[in-house]
């Protein structure tokens, strides 16, 4: 694999304040519990990637920040607010997006449609029309595919368009689950360099990645969840130096090597 | 081929009234997967409402439609809120046909004790007048209720595809959970679109209490007929069950011209057996969803 991007070292880290922090958040559907206890620190205007076998509850993690799911116990706080007990909705107004895994556009629109549904809740259209102009600024895509029905584009092309949307609120945490899974090499490395470029604007990204190679070389900080808890953490480069880290999740060709271009 | 000619006519303009009544119910299923099996008792309320403004205040049928929407809108959303909204999410689509059918039911009781069971029909004064074009009639009624479908459908599409509210509807219709994600209220939107499917049927009431004699029991005969449609166009497709109206609408008219008025209820459901096993998606759905 050799889509990995950058070197963590070299990229710029934000300014030392935590944007996110899950503190012992207990988490689960039904009577089950899938988070069990899970503490993390995501600094802010940083790129942190959650690697972990499946069933570990990875999703389930950004499932609490975005409010999709409400922690059963435990704080969820941005800058210092607990949050884990607002709507999706008020979560949104917060600047938190989420990108769900798989395909979340709404395939029968256009590209547009889609990516104007990413400022559902602004009503200035002047606003909206800014925030469209940049968006397609930074993702050609969206001007050069406009009004093709968005589930007519490659995945990678659906992703593009997704990070697109995702942008329309100018959110300060972005929450992106897998979002490389499924495409062919060439649209993986297009999306990694578009998560590392919206940390280099400012932003923070929260990764939850399969591929877990790509995941780390991109990411200032990382962590690996197991069974619902949060096993070890450190920087990407760190992690993927472990050499129980490269066993488990980075298959056997890992050599404790940082990342080649 | 007078004869042939004459029935497509007939065909053609009833389609509409189908469609319309047919849209409601594919907006319905689209939004929230819910079979509404009280649309039939919708509209079969509707014409009883359109009937009792036309003999209690002479209010023309065509115009108590602008009474009755706003009436079946609320009730719509009414219903969605009070009696779908609460259903557990994993059973809800199986129990949302219980419960629209028990909506049905009432309904059709409380028609039955307020008006008897006496088949009623609207008589506005024009039922039965005609033009005659070319040698073909062409009834009034049927041709009001024809462009009037068409109208509400521009409006339903135009509703949908150009305003804010319609993309979040599309939204949730095509992903709930992405839709919820940017901030729509999807339960807000199912109570609308409950509202709004259930408004489609105050027009189709008017008309349908016009052209064809009603009593509280009608509905079943509507919502088999309604069904048909919306599965022959493919679940969810407004274009399609657009189009499946006006197979049926025509098909209907032209076996009742050729054979016999006997036979062309029966086409109906003999069309529908054959779309189930040579496409079972329908006409335009994609596929058959989830637990149909």
């Amino acid at each position: 694999m050799s889509e990995d991007l950058t070197e963590s070292a070299t990229r710029p880290t934000g300014d030392g304040s935590t944007i996110l922090r899950l503190e012992e958040v207990t988490a689960g559907y039904g009577a089950g519990l899938i988070l069990k206890g899970v503490d993390l620190t995501v600094p802010t205007g940083t790129i942190v990637c959650l690697i972990g076998p499946n069933g570990a509850g990875k999703s389930t993690v950004l499932k609490t920040i975005s409010g999709l799911l409400r922690p059963k116990d435990g704080r969820v706080l941005l800058r210092g607010e607990d949050i884990g007990r607002l709507s999706s909705r008020d979560r949104l107004d917060r600047g938190v997006v989420h990108v769900p895994q798989d395909r979340s556009l709404f395939p029968s629109m256009s590209v547009w449609e889609n990516v104007l549904m990413g400022a559902f809740i602004l009503k200035d259209q002047a606003l909206i029309r800014s925030r469209m102009e940049r968006v397609s600024a930074l993702f050609p895509i969206v001007a050069a595919r406009k009004h093709a029905a968005a589930g007519s584009l490659s995945g990678g092309e659906q992703k593009q368009v997704e990070l697109a949307r995702s942008l329309m609120l100018d959110p300060a945490l972005i929450l992106l689950d897998e979002p490389s899974i499924g495409l062919d090499p060439k649209a993986r490395r297009s999306v990694f360099q578009s998560i590392t470029e919206l940390a280099a604007d400012g932003r923070t990204v929260l990764l939850v990645e399969q591929n877990a190679r790509s995941g780390l070389a991109v990411a200032h900080h990382a962590a690996v969840l197991e069974a619902g808890r949060v096993a070890i953490t450190g920087t990407g480069e760190e992690l993927l130096r472990d050499p129980e880290v490269a066993r488990l999740y980075l298959g056997a060709s890992a050599k404790g090597a940082a990342p080649a271009r | 081929m007078h004869s042939l000619i004459q029935a497509l006519i007939l065909g053609i303009l009833t389609s509409g009234v189908y469609a319309l009544m047919a849209s409601g119910q594919t907006l319905i299923f689209g939004i929230m997967k819910v079979i509404n099996l009280a649309q039939g008792a919708f509209v079969v309320l509707s014409a009883y409402l359109s009937y009792s403004l036309l003999t209690a205040w002479g209010i023309d049928p065509f115009l108590s439609i602008l009474i009755t929407t706003p009436v079946l809108f609320a009730l719509g959303v009414g219903i969605q809120w009070a009696l779908l909204r609460p259903l557990h999410k994993d059973d809800a689509a199986e129990l949302s046909l219980l419960v629209t059918f028990a909506v049905a039911l009432g309904l059709e009781g409380l028609l039955s004790a307020t008006y008897s069971t006496t088949f009623r029909s609207i008589q506005p004064g024009y039922e039965n007048f005609s033009w005659t074009v070319l040698g073909y009639q062409v009834n009034a009624v049927r041709l009001f209720a024809f462009v009037l479908s068409l109208l509400m459908l521009a409006a339903l599409y135009l509703l949908l595809q150009r305003t804010k509210f319609g993309r979040a509807i599309r939204a949730t219709v095509q992903n709930p959970m992405a839709a919820q994600l940017l901030g729509v209220n999807s339960r807000l939107v199912a109570a609308l679109g409950f509202g709004l499917g259930a408004a489609t049927a105050a027009a189709a009431g008017a008309v349908f209490g016009i052209i064809t004699p009603f009593n509280s029991g009608s509905h079943y005969d509507l919502i088999s007929r309604l069904l048909t449609i919306v599965v022959l166009g493919g679940l969810g497709s407004i274009g399609g069950s657009i189009i499946a109206a006006l197979v049926m609408g025509v098909g209907t008219a032209l076996v009742s011209a050729l054979a016999s008025p006997i036979w062309s209820d029966f086409t109906f459901f003999v069309v529908l057996l054959l779309v189930l096993l040579l496409r079972p998606q329908g006409l335009l759905g994609a596929k058959i969803r989830g637990a149909l």
